[in-house]
């Protein structure tokens, strides 16, 4: 009798991890370079809840693990001229901050008081030859979809886009970096495109996100209710079948 | 349930989305004024699953595992240091840079701060000052006989007095360029102030390599652009009510289960 809140247990709580997922991704709907996430659930088949050797296993709902959707997102025009935004699926700037290389899609970039390419927190920006630093003395930096900066027309550096074989091996670290979680070294994206005085949006999509919340409220109160129900047969069957006439 | 605390740090995200977007618009006449944008970041991530994780004996691992964010935060809220429109008022002592550069302007506590506002005037002692009375860098001062006053493009100002038909040179300008003009603070009354961030003034005459020049007789206009802090406005308001509709689902789903009874 307990299989079916048990059941019911196991898929509420998928959903309430689910419902923590759709509010991140709701609440990142404006941040730059962002990547809409989804759990994803599928079923464990388990053990019997109790003993009975006639009836058939069980099912319960497990969550297997998260899925990103790397998709591009639409570019929005900002005019700054250290603002980047890349064009080109799953490619990331390369970046490192001290505790070694990390990865993003968010090209907010400005320039420490030395003159080093760096992202608003202050991760350097790494190009071909390691850090980028601009001259404060020569004119606008300006930036050749290749990656190519150059200020006055004299190449000062290039930005390095690089791109992984599995997007699985990259965890993400907070403030909008990824990091590299298994050994495999990223490769070079020569398709990618970067574009100046443009910033990437989130590719959340609001309207599918609401559907999601609404349906994930709607399937907990059913289940909800079946728990509910269940334990109301039980109780009858206490009840009835413990009447002494 | 962490929906409710994710949604709550959407909200705020988006209240000081609204609150920069406002400034902008209230200062979409201000004179030198660099619009304002917040940019947002993820907040930290807590892994539920570690990706790489064996899920059974025989070595078998997770491929994605679980991460769950907890929100977002605002990253920054950057100046955008694009040129404004150059705008022609015809002032005696008005200027616009055309390009890189801020002006120099000494405070009354002896700090030196910047500025994009070029609509200067005199002063009783004929000096060049700000419209609150700060005196600019360096100390340019107009005979009282003065009948017409130019400013050439690389910051020489010059002087016709009266009776007299070569016009004589009383001063040149200059201008201070920064590694990150964005590090700059912006103390109010249109004026900056150097930073560790923003690095230490580089001083230049206008007209030379990295440095804008000198458009007598016009003022930069903000570089608000009124359309598009509209509809970032609407964006930002679609956000915040979406963000208070996950609290919502989230509280209702809480109470279904609080009502459920055996």
């Amino acid at each position: 009798m307990e299989n079916a809140a048990y059941i019911g247990l196991s898929r509420q709580m998928t959903l309430r991890r689910e419902l923590d997922i759709v509010a991140n991704n709701i609440a990142n709907a404006d941040t730059t370079g962002f990547k809409v996430e989804q759990l994803l659930v599928g079923t464990e088949v388990g053990e019997r809840a109790r003993n009975a050797f006639v009836r058939p296993g069980v099912s319960f709902v497990l969550d297997k693990g998260v899925g990103r959707d790397f998709g591009q997102a639409a570019l929005e025009q900002t005019s700054r001229n250290l603002d980047f935004g890349i064009e080109g699926e799953a490619a990331f700037f390369k970046l490192n901050d001290g505790a070694g290389e990390a990865y993003t899609r968010d090209g907010a970039f400005t320039l420490d008081p030395e003159g080093r390419l760096t992202t608003q927190g202050g991760a350097a920006v790494q190009g071909d030859g390691g850090d980028i630093i601009l001259d404060p003395l020569l004119g606008q930096p300006t930036v050749a979809a290749d990656g190519t900066i150059s200020q006055d027309g004299e190449p000062v550096g290039r930005l390095s886009i690089v791109r992984f074989d599995t997007l699985a091996a990259l965890e993400k670290g907070g403030d909008g970096l990824y990091r590299n979680a298994s050994n495999a070294a990223p490769v070079e994206a020569a398709d990618a495109r970067v574009r100046q005085g443009m910033l990437e949006g989130s590719n959340v999509n609001p309207i599918l996100e609401i559907t999601n919340l609404i349906e994930i409220q709607r399937a907990y109160e059913s289940v909800s209710r079946m728990i509910e129900n269940a334990n109301d047969l039980s109780r009858r069957s206490v009840e009835r079948l413990g009447r002494v006439s | 349930m962490r929906a409710l605390r994710t949604a709550a740090s959407g909200m705020a995200a988006q209240q000081l989305n609204v609150e920069v977007i406002s400034n902008n618009i209230a200062n979409m006449n201000t004179v030198g004024f660099k619009r304002q944008r917040a940019e947002f970041q993820d907040l930290l991530y807590q892994n539920v699953e570690r990706m790489g994780a064996q899920s059974s004996s025989q070595g078998t691992v997770v491929p994605t595992g679980i991460q769950i964010g907890a929100g977002v935060k605002a990253g920054s809220v950057y100046r955008i240091t694009e040129q404004g429109s150059p705008t022609q008022t015809g002032g005696t002592y008005d200027m616009a840079i055309d390009g890189r550069g801020y002006f120099q302007i000494l405070m009354p506590s002896g700090e030196t701060a910047f500025t994009r506002a070029g609509n200067f005037a005199v002063n009783g002692e004929g000096q060049l000052v700000t419209d609150d009375g700060y005196e600019v860098q360096p100390n340019i001062s107009i005979p009282q006989d003065a009948v017409d006053v130019s400013i050439s493009k690389s910051g020489q100002v010059q002087v016709k007095t009266a009776g007299q038909t070569e016009p004589a040179i009383v001063g040149q300008l200059e201008l201070a360029t920064f590694f990150n003009e964005a590090g700059l603070e912006a103390i109010g009354d249109n004026l900056l102030m150097e930073t560790a961030a923003s690095g230490p003034a580089n001083v230049g005459t206008p007209g030379e390599v990295g440095f804008g020049q000198i458009l007598h007789g016009y003022t930069e206009a903000s570089n608000v652009d009124a359309v598009a802090e509209i509809s970032n406005l609407i964006i930002a308001q679609r956000a915040y009510e979406m963000n208070s509709k996950v609290i919502t689902t989230a509280d209702q789903m809480l109470s279904v289960s609080a009502q459920v009874k055996s």
